[in-house]
């Protein structure tokens, strides 16, 4: 049983993932059907997209040349410490002597290469100190709408990228919801966006990032054994300690996944950053993109294959780590929940209070874009309107057969998001049950099953279009073409089973396998084990994984739009860049829609799933 | 015929006058031109008894068929009434624009649309750097195309293959708040103190006003020159978003910034949303807008080819040319005896006195570069 799910899960990896990105890729190693490494030399040597390192690619050999420019540029370095009278906040002008350590250093051209990866380390960072704290209050408190909120948390991943721009202006521009507020009180106006650039567009990073390493951490938070918690109490740690040598253990690798995923993720990223950040901050993903569209596939797909080494060295580097945390966790027993406002006198206490203040915070940053545009679709300049809405009903009722319908979309992205759920969490769970145990050749597959994260969205959507839709001549005047609702789904559920097994197999590998060996010495069999054993114990993950399953399904958009041109199979996204003209309210009303339908259906797969849960 | 007759743009400056002061100059140094011109046979000889009956397969962008309130559910319903046998079907232009069809002629795939509307001087360009010159689109008898002859003069698109007929026109200017600073003049105005960090403009990779802005800064100031003024531009601290409706509707719409490059009919969507006219001013630089024709093809293998023509034609008559501009709001591309527009439009869509673009010998081999080094400039770290 096992072994067919691997297999069906293998087949659909060779034709919607290899096949597609291996047909693009091949532009890079062949010109005119001669092998060539060509192509890497042009763009490796290429100060534009390697800087300072370029020289080094360009003649590696020359070790004293580059070890006298090095030992150059430290020597220009210089130090100062002083006094600095503001407020180390990018956008605060109080003046406040701060001491401040100045390191002066000589510009160095990071190149394009180097400057994705300044900011996806930067995001990384970012979005990790957002989400920890939301992690901890959600598995640690109870209060009234956790739930929901937890379920909640995974919103802002379906967006597309012009909504969050879109929002993040409507927020923090300069005559946006923000400084509405502040000059309601008599601040501001802030120009926010302006001052810093990199720092929107880190936190526009951080909005879709740091939930996803909540939700992952809360989920690991969750699957804590508190009876060894218990147990290391009792023998006299304190409650410091214990939470140091027995919780934190269990949550690393969950933390780490999330930081993984937000680095590869905001490596790649590509419309956030120059709709808010512009051309300045472009990133590799942009020339890939731009590659694409002078036809140019031959450096295309040389980027693509730097950034999906760069991505898949740092998978298989964390999956060392990973696989090597072997835990012997027994049954999820979580830790009890404390109320978060017991009394008044609690509200008080500094910890209370440090939790009210990050609220606030996360109120402006996630609700704050979200609702900006909710309003933004509800006036225009003479104030409050639902014209925009009364487009979208008249195109449902009045429509003609060739326009888009709001109803179609919303009916195909929720059958998409159920069927890709059905079909990516078989998937990701084969992948890390064969993974979790097999050791280092496991850290391998599990790499390489990573792939779908790892590879430029564009190249992977112009693979679709060349590979599957145009479709591939075989022998016997055979051609292989794939189209249509099965496709997207298939395509979906690809890039969307990463998830599931990053999920899962960190839970998977806390699981003591002794367990499994008592039931296999029971009588059951590998397939009765994983189900009576393993899979409950690592239920929180396959749920959360579930839940990241449907959110990439209603997400994408840069496969279905492909997959879907010419037929009715379009959803919510697509149908959102369709009515995005000069006016740009139908649009807009349509995304707040999106964002309607989504949220409704979290809430629906957490209560569900939180059935099969605990 | 004059549209005939006429070849390529003109050397550097490409300036089509506005008002039908059209310089000719005959490049001739390719025998592409001799083709165009001099050839004996007459393409698309017209038949006895035209073919009007059967489907007509139409691809055309998304705001044409989805947009708010879309010219094209009035053409599909006021050509098949024109011709009762005739039905129009729509077909959504692919996400990957004109390149989804050079691939399919490149894999040797059957092209199923018989005419293309929406079609640019750059998307012809980019069919002949990597198709057969003068590949996809048939070269048009414009003898069959009786209105034909009511297109302005300055929106030929110099297609040495005449496969395109221009139907609607937009101008690229600056919109900007007149509360905040005054009108700039020139180019030279947007390097001054007073224009500090004040300008939005797109990327010219992926945005067509961001392309048409560059291409005007290219005409302005020469291929030899463009980039250093767009390195003044950003010591001044222009920034370049990604598209139309980030830098318009995100940031300038919020007010991050006094000045963006956007379409000389802004006023036409101000008013109808109720906005301050102040913040919706129209600037041309120099006098000028560059001009964006938007043109019609026929696909080489169109199976209906005299409708294909009955098409073309039809979209040039009066109500068409009327309903296209003002439901895309865009600009007739025939002459004004031949349209007549609301005053609303009138009132509120500009026309620059003069209108610029860089047509097709220009653009041909040189856009991709111009685009890229200025990309190169633009995000070098």
């Amino acid at each position: 049983m096992l072994a067919l799910l691997a297999l069906a899960t293998a087949a659909v990896l060779a034709v919607m993932l290899y096949l597609p990105t291996g047909v693009v890729l091949v532009n890079a190693v062949v010109e005119d059907s001669i092998p060539t490494l060509a192509p890497f030399v042009d763009v490796l040597t290429d100060p534009f997209y390697f800087g300072v390192l370029a020289d080094v690619f360009a003649d590696p050999l020359a070790i004293g040349e580059h070890l006298h420019a090095l030992a150059g540029w430290l020597a220009a370095i210089s130090i100062s410490v002083g006094l600095e009278y503001r407020l180390p906040l990018p956008f605060v002008q109080f003046e406040l002597p701060i001491p401040w350590v100045g390191v002066e250093t000589p510009g160095v051209r990071q190149g394009l290469f180097g400057f994705t990866a300044y900011q996806a380390a930067l995001s990384t960072i970012a979005s990790v100190a957002i989400g920890l704290p939301a992690a901890y209050i959600l598995a640690n408190y109870e209060f009234y709408g956790r739930r929901t909120l937890r379920s909640l948390t995974i919103l802002p991943f379906v967006l597309p990228g012009i909504m969050v721009a879109v929002g993040f202006y409507a927020m923090f521009g300069r005559s946006g919801t923000l400084n509405t507020i502040l000059g309601g009180v008599g601040l501001g106006p802030v120009a926010f966006v302006e001052s810093n650039p990199l720092a929107i567009v880190i936190l526009a990073h951080a909005f879709y990032n740091a939930p996803l390493v909540a939700r992952i951490t809360v989920a690991a938070w969750e699957s804590v054994d508190i009876r060894a918690v218990e147990t290391a109490r009792s023998l006299g740690a304190s409650e410091r300690r214990a939470f140091r040598d027995v919780v934190v253990p269990q949550l690393v690798p969950a933390v780490l996944t999330g930081a993984l995923l937000t680095f590869i993720f905001t490596f790649m990223t590509f419309p956030i950053v120059l709709a808010l950040g512009g051309l300045q901050l472009a990133t590799v993903e942009v020339w890939i993109y731009d590659r694409i569209q002078r036809l140019d596939y031959t450096e295309a797909a040389t980027l693509a294959v730097l950034e999906t080494i760069l991505s898949l060295g740092l998978t298989y580097a964390y999956l060392r780590y990973e696989s090597a945390q072997t835990g012997l966790s027994q049954a999820a027993s979580p830790p009890p929940k404390e109320a978060l406002f017991p009394d008044l006198q609690t509200v008080l206490s500094p910890r209370r209070l440090a939790i009210l203040g990050y609220g606030l915070a996360a109120l402006i940053l996630f609700v704050g874009p979200l609702a900006s545009l909710v309003v933004g679709s509800l006036t225009d300049g003479s104030g409050f309107t639902l014209r925009n809405y009364a487009f979208l009903l008249e195109r449902q009722l009045e429509g003609e057969s060739f326009q888009t319908q709001p109803w179609p979309a919303i009916r195909n992205s929720l059958l998409f998001g159920v069927a890709t759920l059905v079909v990516a969490v078989p998937m990701g769970v084969v992948i890390s049950v064969l993974t979790v145990r097999a050791g280092r050749s496991g850290t391998i597959i599990d790499t390489l099953a990573m792939l779908p994260l790892a590879v430029s969205g564009v190249v992977f959507g112009i693979g679709l279009l060349q590979g599957l839709v145009f479709g591939i001549s075989l022998p016997g005047g055979w051609q292989f073409q794939v189209t249509g609702a099965v496709a997207i789904v298939v395509a979906h559920a690809v890039a969307a089973y990463p998830f599931v097994t990053r999920n899962v197999s960190p839970l998977l590998s806390n699981v003591d396998p002794a367990m499994v060996e008592s039931a296999r010495a029971l009588g059951a069999s590998r397939f009765r084990a994983l189900l009576d054993v393993e899979l409950p114990l690592v239920a929180s993950g396959i749920v959360a994984g579930a839940a990241f399953a449907f959110a990439i399904s209603i997400g994408e958009f840069s496969s279905t739009v492909i997959l879907a041109s010419g037929s009715e199979s379009y959803t919510m996204p697509v149908a959102v860049e369709r009515y995005l003209g000069r006016r740009t309210g139908p649009a807009i009303a349509m995304g707040t829609l999106l964002l309607c339908v989504t949220a409704a259906s979290f809430v629906v797969i957490d209560r569900v799933g939180g059935r099969y849960e605990l | 015929m004059k549209r005939r007759t006429f070849v390529g743009t003109l050397g550097g400056g490409a300036i089509a006058g506005f008002a039908g002061c059209l310089s000719r100059e005959d490049t001739g140094d390719e025998d592409e031109n001799g083709d165009a011109n001099g050839d004996e046979q007459t393409p698309d000889p017209e038949p006895e008894n035209p073919d009007l009956e059967g489907t007509l397969e139409v691809v055309t962008y998304e705001s044409m068929v989805d947009g708010d309130n879309p010219a094209g559910p009035w053409l599909k319903d006021a050509f098949e009434e024109a011709y009762p046998d005739a039905e129009l079907e729509w077909t959504r232009l692919p996400d990957q624009g004109i390149n989804h069809y050079i691939n399919s002629a490149e894999q040797g795939e059957s092209i199923d649309p018989d005419v293309y509307l929406g079609l640019n001087i750059d998307d012809l360009v980019t069919v002949d750097d990597n198709l057969a010159d003068g590949g996809l689109f048939r070269e048009l008898n414009t003898g069959r195309i009786e209105r034909s002859g009511r297109i302005r003069d300055g929106l030929d698109m110099g297609d040495p293959h005449d496969r395109v007929l221009t139907y609607d026109t937009g101008y690229i200017s600056l919109v900007y708040d007149e509360t905040e600073v005054d009108e700039p003049q020139t180019f030279e105005d947007l390097l001054d103190p007073a224009y500090e960090d004040a300008l939005l403009a797109q990327n010219a990779q992926t945005s067509d006003p961001g392309q048409a802005f560059l291409l005007w800064t290219i005409d302005a100031f020469g291929e030899d020159g463009y980039l250093d003024y767009w390195q003044d531009l950003q010591d001044n601290g222009v920034r370049v978003l990604d598209d139309w409706t980030e830098s318009y509707y995100g940031a300038y719409m919020n007010e991050e910034r006094p000045i963006v490059v956007s379409y000389s009919t802004d006023q036409v969507f101000a008013s109808a949303e109720g906005h301050d006219l102040s913040r919706h001013q129209v600037g041309f630089l120099n006098d000028q807008g560059y001009a964006n024709p938007e043109g019609m093809a026929i696909f080489e293998d169109a199976d209906q080819l005299d409708l294909a023509y009955a098409f073309l034609d039809f979209a040039l008559s009066n109500d068409s040319q009327a309903e296209i501009a003002e439901r895309n709001v865009q600009f007739p591309a025939v002459e004004d005896e031949y349209v007549d527009l609301d005053e609303e439009f009138d009132q509120y869509a500009y026309v620059p006195p003069e209108a610029v673009t860089v047509g097709y010998d220009d653009l041909r081999g040189n856009v991709d570069d111009w685009v890229d080094d200025w990309a190169r400039e633009v995000a070098s770290q």
